[in-house]
């Protein structure tokens, strides 16, 4: 067993001397080095070409493994500028309308209080607005109710720190109004439909057409004179009825209203140039 | 099977000498992985096998340097063979000897190889020779060996756990 041990070693060390003498002797290096080569050589490559192909993997995994990570950070990324972008666009509407609305205040002759809408009421039965503007912002009952594009409403209901404001729409809202072009007297009122209807039009002077635009008349001093109301969308002819009337499509778009100015002041000065309307 | 595991594992370690390895070179240094394998190979099946394996070993690596082969198949035959015998001896299996003894015979392999190389002419003197490669690469090579020991013994446990 002792022997056979040290003759293992002998002869691996018999071997590897044989292998340094015959590359040593003239001409003789490439000679052990082939034969070893020519044994080693294929299965150095093959395992070569494993390992490259394991790095290969590796580097594949390692890359997809960045990659998903990346892709992860870049959604992450994507996502809080989408909502930053978002609420920038917010900001920057918001922005816009509370400008207008400014403008719009310091032309008026008269005091107002500026209120954010807070609650809708559309059910059909009523229509209606909540501001956060009551009888601590000086706010009374039938107070004018506009935004920059005309008006909204009225204050039907104050209370300590909210006005509830009944809009023109409404099927109980009546506003005395003309129309802008003629002169035309009539009354704008809602429906249960949610439509704006112009009534009582005298039907001999009329002369009313679609796009035509309709103001406030001031008269019995609720409403200043000049607000706009709407413009007319279509005429109602009933043939030989004594009056007409008119579908009217609101100045103000009830549903978007955010910020709307209370009229909390009186004029007597038509108001109506104030407005960009065109008319 | 087993006889084709040594042999992968052998093959293994020589091409990852040549190609993983010098990724991990810690300043130029990089660890002598056959060595370590031919060595715990030795401490656990004794010294033929380690020396075979040894041999085999270094005859890749002097085949993949370019070098005279037969220099590191020589050393590193007579490291496996000496740790192998002393199993018997020493208290081998502990990781306080395993990993000091690595270093030793990293160095005592060193040395031998330097001797060896001087009836070649070897042109680098036996101080710069310890200073930069050898002594650096036995500390390093004691660093792997320590992990593979404790990688061992980890297999080794969760092996007898799953039998009990």
């Amino acid at each position: 067993m002792r022997s056979r041990r040290y003759g293992l070693l002998v002869s691996i060390l018999l071997v590897s001397l044989l292998f340094l003498t015959v590359q040593t002797r003239g001409g003789g290096a490439a000679g052990a080095g082939e034969v070893v080569a020519v044994v080693l050589t294929p299965v150095q490559s093959v395992l070569v070409r494993i390992h490259r192909g394991a790095l290969g993997i590796w580097h594949s995994y390692a890359g997809w493994k960045a990659v998903r990570t990346e892709n992860t950070a870049l959604r992450t990324e994507a996502e809080r500028l989408r909502v930053e972008a978002l609420q920038r666009a917010e900001t920057e509407q918001e922005n816009a309308r509370l400008r207008r609305l400014l403008d719009l205040r310091e032309r008026l002759p008269m005091t107002t209080v500026a209120g954010e809408v807070i609650g809708r009421e559309s059910g059909g039965w009523v229509r209606a607005l909540t501001v956060n503007r009551g009888r601590g912002s000086g706010v009374d009952q039938q107070t004018p109710v506009i935004v920059p594009e005309g008006l909204v409403g009225r204050v039907v209901q104050v209370r300590a720190g909210a006005s509830v404001v009944q809009l023109i729409n409404d099927p109980a809202s009546t506003v005395g109004a003309v129309v802008q072009r003629t002169r035309t007297p009539g009354l704008v009122e809602g429906d249960a439909g949610g439509t704006v209807r112009f009534k009582f039009m005298a039907r001999d002077g009329a002369q009313v057409a679609p796009g035509d635009l309709i103001v406030t008349s001031g008269l019995g001093n609720l409403f200043p004179k000049g607000l706009p109301v709407g413009r007319i969308a279509s005429v109602e002819d009933k043939g030989s009825a004594l009056f007409h009337f008119a579908v009217v499509a609101p100045a103000a778009d009830f549903a978007r209203a955010e910020e709307v100015l209370l009229l909390t002041g009186q004029t007597s000065r038509d108001v109506a140039a104030l407005f960009g309307t065109g008319g | 099977m087993r006889l084709f595991l040594l042999l992968a594992t052998v093959g293994g370690s020589s091409v990852a000498q040549s190609n993983v390895v010098p990724v991990f070179a810690v300043g130029g240094v990089t660890p002598d992985l056959p060595l370590v394998l031919t060595v715990l190979v030795a401490l656990r099946r004794g010294p033929e096998v380690g020396c075979i394996v040894g041999f085999v070993a270094g005859c890749l690596q002097d085949v993949a340097g370019g070098g005279l082969i037969g220099v590191q198949a020589l050393t590193k035959a007579l490291a496996g063979f000496a740790m192998g015998l002393l199993v018997g001896r020493l208290w081998v299996a502990s990781p306080l000897v395993q990993v000091p003894g690595l270093v030793m015979l990293t160095v005592a392999e060193g040395l031998a190889r330097f001797l060896l190389l001087q009836f070649f002419h070897f042109p680098v003197s036996l101080g710069g020779l310890l200073a930069h490669v050898v002594l650096p690469q036995a500390l390093y090579n004691g660093f792997v060996g320590a992990a593979c020991v404790l990688i061992a013994e980890a297999a080794e446990v969760a092996r007898r756990r799953r039998w009990v």
